[in-house]
């Protein structure tokens, strides 16, 4: 099998499944879950094989679809480094996911929709990380939505979860509008949507960048990577059921805007670049005060979710693709690990989402505790975790640009990725004490038991295994002679050991402990953000308080979080003031001119008309014979151009 | 004497004689006979034997056509003295041909199992019809041409009045055997002043054999402006309007198809019409070639007039046979739209219509279908109304309805959809913009009636109240397993085309 047949096939694998699955076991339950996670599985198998055989070299090609003279409709691929990375991350803990939702999902009535829906979702994703032009990866983008919006509605006769798949569709409509504004622009400007015919032509006349056309594409970005200002469905968005936050809502879809954004790098114009830097620094601090304000475990891991991806959107402002592919993969791993833990507890705690509500588990739950423990190490960046190597790498970057000179833009990246990287040891530690430890604050807590195998496997393979060691990639010495080199951009990794002095080009500001230090105090400021966040949760939330110290203490501050500033009322108050009326005007113009109009008019005309021609079928004869004679005369007269 | 006229006679005329080149119709012909046999000897078995040996002999043409299809040019040119001329194009209308035959005689088993009907002659004259309908796609001799037509005219005859227990039925024969005699007379007119004129030694490029396509060609290309010439050409171009239901030869075309058994009226709007446009596409791309300043605007008049009025008279219909005729009016109006492209010189435009003709089979059959397993045992009266509610009693056949008229629709993505695209992008080379609007304005004004049916089945409550409980009808596998291939296959096309993809 050639390796465009054999990324193919990875991509129908999950088609394919959903299609048994929609086909055939819309109620199948369990037969549903195992169809579903022996595609995953799969795929898993089926991508290492091709990651471990890949030569490192980009893999271009198409298979063809449709052709229509010279136009064809392609199906086209293009594997490189970032596709690797992304092939990795959602192939592997795609799987691990699909085997926890099996455990978690084991009281749902539901099992086919859920597993047809998470197939659904692995063939989208793979189609954006495997798509070579700007349609495909289009078209996989509105599928991810799709899948999105209806796993988000899993609990479809729940109205907050209704209402938050409905949210979380119409936000990303509007980023998705810019975005295919930005498609055919882009089309129209390069004349192909190919990404590597793109590549080739700003090689050659590095000029042909757009702003505009990068601003547009990014507006992609930011409706499904929840940015500012579209940041609000990501929170909602947790009404769906914990695997598929973990999933889509953490590890996969959000980081597809980051994944983007990366794959046409090329294309961003330094202001472009710059405005993506600021809205995520921003983000990084504003979301980690609102993970503050939030009891519900997995809203405060939501916004933990939206700083993490203001990092990715960082390292790209700051210049570095390679390294927000990296804290993408990492990030996958520890939120995809936390979600799952916190999946664990609230099947354990009988749908208990309150941390105050829960409290002392550790004891109860040593396999959780454990993997959540490990994935707030690397959240915060504890050194040699997976989350150390690339969100300090990220923080020390933006502080490496100013130093090296580059503006004063970066001091402020760099200012606000400290805060947020406070602010994370904050959050965490806040969950960590509150959940686990002292004394269960409610009666679910006080019965919940460690779950069973198949959660607590993944939970050991993500939680144990790869939120500690995901980063001791970067060392090839460990795996296999460099076979898994893929897994990580080799840029990154190749400046990650041999430090500054030998890094590749590109890398000019960056600085990190390993090298020659110009500043160790930004490490040792990291080290003293992450203790001191720590040391300050331990002594000011307490182990298991049973209600929110800072909710007590000052509640105007709290609120300020909880509200995450206002942007909800605020586009509420533009949707019902401006919106609203100006919709019943377009609606009012619909029902009287188009329907009433247009349309009935049209219809009455062709009754009418149909009601003549009908009554032309005498059903006589005669009659019928004369119509053949005269149509024998009529086009008689024609051809001997009487008419 | 008599000795050497037999040598020179066989020598001239029999060296061109390849029968194997013809196996598949011979096959067939065997197989009606063998049909035959098996009717007089299985005894109490035939109303099972019959049509499995009628169906399993089909299907065993049908594939070996479809693996030997390659193999079979190398012979190519002048066969039976010119009688006989293979192409591409009919070594797929073959396939097509068999195809619908068999689909035909599956209809057929679901038809006669509800009716007191005599059923061995039925498959007999489906596969006989179909034998000389192939032959027909092949003739390349108005001699040929007509015997070829009359087979299957007379065999039509016949079949359109199968139920004889039904008065409908009877009269839809008469009206067919007086509709369709007129026009073949229409026809042999314009043929014999074709013969006639073609032969007259006071015009240039006169010729002896002026039956023949090639030898027309050539002379019609020297005297286009000819007027004998013109009328015959317009003669026979009214007769195969009669075929495809053309306006304004599409008058019978409501009363026969309501009449005529469902399974005979899914052979006429679909075998029958698709062998009128491959008669018509042989002939525009040979000898009426050269007169391409009449057959353009004749055809084109033809086209518009008739999508519209096709469909704007479907849409008060509530007999489906009638809709499902007169949609096929429409339909042969979207077909017109690649013969008048493929005379101005637009060679996909067969190809277009061949994809056209296969996603109208799948569609048509897969309606069909259902309508056998709907109908009751008044054949004639199928109604609307009779499909209320059949989402809830028999989901499966719901869904194959919907399939169905969404591919003759031309609903994306299923097949209909690029069967329509084709046609309109050949339409669109070849520069028909007003056809294009009138193909469209039709398209849009057929979504009422198809969904107006569509929604029948599923969206309708039932207005008054019940007597009798509903009643979940009851299909067997097999038909299940028909029907589902018949709508998976209109599924598939519409996402991948193969040869026909790659033929564009």
């Amino acid at each position: 099998m050639n390796p465009l047949e054999l990324l193919a096939t990875i991509l129908l694998i999950p088609l394919a499944s959903a299609a048994i699955i929609c086909l055939f076991l819309r109620r199948g339950g369990y037969a549903a879950a195992a169809v579903s996670v022996v595609a995953a599985f799969g795929i898993m198998c089926l991508s290492f094989y091709f990651l471990f055989n890949w030569d490192g070299l980009a893999v271009t090609g198409a298979l063809p679809w449709l052709e229509l003279g010279d136009y064809k409709f392609e199906l086209g691929f293009l594997f490189n480094y970032e596709a690797a990375t992304m092939l990795a991350v959602v192939a592997f803990i795609g799987f691990w996911i699909h085997v926890f939702s099996v455990g978690y999902m084991d009281d749902d009535k539901d099992k086919g929709r859920f597993f047809g829906g998470l197939s659904i979702f692995m063939f989208s994703m793979l189609g954006i990380v495997l798509a070579d032009n700007l349609f495909m990866i289009f078209i996989f983008w509105e599928l991810v939505g799709f899948s999105s919006y209806m796993l988000i509605a899993h609990y479809w006769d729940k109205d907050f979860a209704a209402a938050a798949s409905k949210k979380a569709f119409i936000v990303n409509r509007i980023g998705d509008f810019g975005f295919l504004v930005g498609i055919a622009w882009a089309y129209h400007y390069y004349g192909t949507a190919n990404i590597s015919e793109i590549t080739a032509i700003i090689q050659v006349d590095p000029s042909k960048t757009v702003t505009g056309i990068g601003l547009l594409l990014m507006c992609g970005f930011v409706g499904k990577s929840a940015q500012f200002p579209l940041q609000v469905w990501l929170t909602d968005a947790m009404a769906g059921p914990t695997p598929v936050s973990a999933l889509i809502h953490a590890a996969t879809m959000v980081a597809a805007g980051i994944y983007f954004m990366v794959r046409i790098f090329f294309l961003l114009t330094p202001e472009t670049l710059e405005w993506i830097m600021w809205s995520g620094a921003i983000m990084t601090s504003f979301a980690g005060f609102c993970a503050l304000g939030q009891n519900d475990i997995k809203k405060s891991l939501a916004y933990s979710t939206l700083a993490h991806l203001g990092y990715m959107a960082t390292a790209i402002g700051l210049g570095f693709p390679g390294l927000a592919i990296m804290h993408m993969a990492m990030h996958a791993c520890f939120k995809a690990t936390l979600f799952l833990c916190s999946g664990s507890l609230i099947h354990a705690c009988h749908h208990e989402q309150d941390m105050f509500k829960m409290g002392g588990l550790a004891k109860k739950m040593p396999i959780t505790f454990i993997a959540f423990f490990v994935a707030t190490l690397s959240i915060c960046a504890v050194p040699f975790t997976a989350g150390y190597y690339s969100k300090d790498t990220i923080i020390a970057s933006a502080w490496g640009l100013f130093a090296h000179g580059d503006g004063t833009q970066y001091a402020w990246a760099f200012g606000l990725t400290m805060l947020g990287a406070l602010l994370t040891a904050l959050y965490m530690g806040r969950m960590l004490f509150v959940v686990f430890f002292g004394q269960p604050n409610s009666e679910k807590a006080s019965h919940a038991k460690e779950s069973s195998l198949w959660m607590t496997l993944p939970l050991i393979v993500l939680g144990w295994g790869l939120s500690l060691g995901a980063g001791w990639f970067v060392y090839d010495w460990i795996w296999a002679g460099g076979a898994m080199d893929a897994m990580l951009p080799t840029d990154v990794a190749h400046f990650m050991v041999n430090g500054f002095s030998e890094a590749a080009p590109g890398w000019k500001g960056a600085h990190h402990i390993y090298e020659e230090a110009h500043a160790p105090w930004v490490e040792w400021l990291s080290y003293g953000c992450i203790a001191g966040g720590l040391i300050f949760c331990w002594f000011f939330y307490g182990r298991g308080p049973s209600a929110d110290r800072l909710q007590t203490k000052a509640p105007g501050l709290y609120h300020v979080f909880e509200r995450h500033g206002w942007f909800d009322n605020i586009y509420d108050a533009y949707v019902a003031k401006v919106q609203q009326p100006f919709a019943n005007f377009i609606s009012l113009l619909d029902v009287a001119v188009i329907g009433g109009l247009l349309v009935r008019g049209s219809a009455a005309v062709a009754g009418l008309v149909g009601m003549v021609s009908r009554s032309l079928h005498v059903g006589n004869i005669h009659a019928y014979v004369f119509w053949f004679l005269a149509g024998v005369v009529l086009f008689s007269a024609f051809a001997l151009g009487l008419l | 004497m008599n000795q050497q006229l037999l040598t020179s006679l066989s020598e001239q005329y029999a060296s061109t004689n390849h029968w194997a080149v013809l196996w598949p119709e011979i096959a067939l012909a065997l197989l009606a006979v063998l049909v035959l046999l098996v009717d007089l000897f299985t005894g109490k078995v035939k109303a099972l034997a019959v049509p499995l040996v009628a169906i399993v002999g089909q299907i065993a043409v049908l594939f070996a056509l479809l693996f030997k299809a390659s193999c079979e040019f190398e012979g190519s040119g002048v066969l039976f003295s010119g009688m006989i001329l293979p192409s591409n194009l009919s070594e797929v209308m073959r396939i097509f041909f068999v195809l619908a035959s068999i689909l035909v005689s599956w209809l057929g088993m679901v038809y006669l199992k509800k009716q007191y009907l005599p059923r061995m002659e039925f498959y007999c004259l489906t596969l006989l019809v179909t034998a000389a309908m192939m032959l027909l796609a092949q003739s390349a001799n108005f001699v040929m041409l007509f015997v070829a037509l009359e087979t299957v005219t007379i065999g039509f005859y016949v079949l359109v009045s199968y139920g004889r227990n039904s008065a409908f039925s009877l009269e839809g024969g008469l009206k067919y055997l007086v509709l369709g005699g007129t026009s073949t007379a229409i026809l042999l007119f314009g043929i014999v002043l074709l013969y006639g004129i073609g032969g007259n030694p006071n015009l240039p490029a006169h010729t002896t054999d002026s039956l023949n396509f090639a030898a027309l060609e050539g002379f019609l290309a020297a005297n286009a402006d000819n007027f004998i010439a013109k009328i015959g050409v317009v003669l026979v171009i009214c007769g195969i309007c009669f075929k495809i239901g053309a306006v304004p030869f599409q008058i019978w075309i409501p009363d026969v198809y309501q009449g005529a058994p469902t399974p005979v009226t899914a052979f006429l709007a679909v075998s029958s019409k698709a062998a009128g446009f491959i008669v018509l596409i042989n002939l525009v791309m040979g000898p009426f070639a050269p007169m391409k300043e009449l057959t353009v605007p004749l055809l084109s008049a033809i086209a518009v007039v008739t999508i519209l009025f096709g469909n704007l008279t479907a849409i008060g219909q509530r007999n489906v046979k009638r809709v499902i005729g007169l949609s096929g009016v429409a339909h042969a109006g979207y077909l017109l739209l690649g013969v008048v492209a493929l005379c101005k010189g637009i060679e996909l435009g067969a190809w277009a219509i061949i994809f056209y003709l296969f996603t109208y089979l799948f569609g048509s059959f897969a309606v069909f279908g259902v309508m056998a397993q709907v109908a009751g045992v008044d054949d004639e009266n199928q109604d609307v109304d009779h499909y209320i509610d059949l989402a809830r009693r028999q989901p499966f056949l719901a869904g194959v309805l919907a399939i169905g008229l969404g591919s003759l629709a031309g609903i994306p993505p299923l097949a209909g959809f690029i069967g329509k695209v084709f046609l309109f992008i050949v339409a669109f080379q070849a520069e028909l913009y007003t056809l294009l609007g009138a193909a469209i304005t039709g398209v849009v004004i057929s979504i009422y009636y198809y969904f107006g049916w569509i929604r029948e089945a599923y969206y309708k409550p039932q207005s008054w109240p019940t007597d009798k409980p509903v009643q979940p009808m009851q299909v067997c596998v097999g038909h299940k397993v028909a029907l589902a291939a018949l709508a998976i296959v209109t599924v598939l096309l519409g996402f991948y085309q193969g040869a026909f993809g790659s033929g564009f």
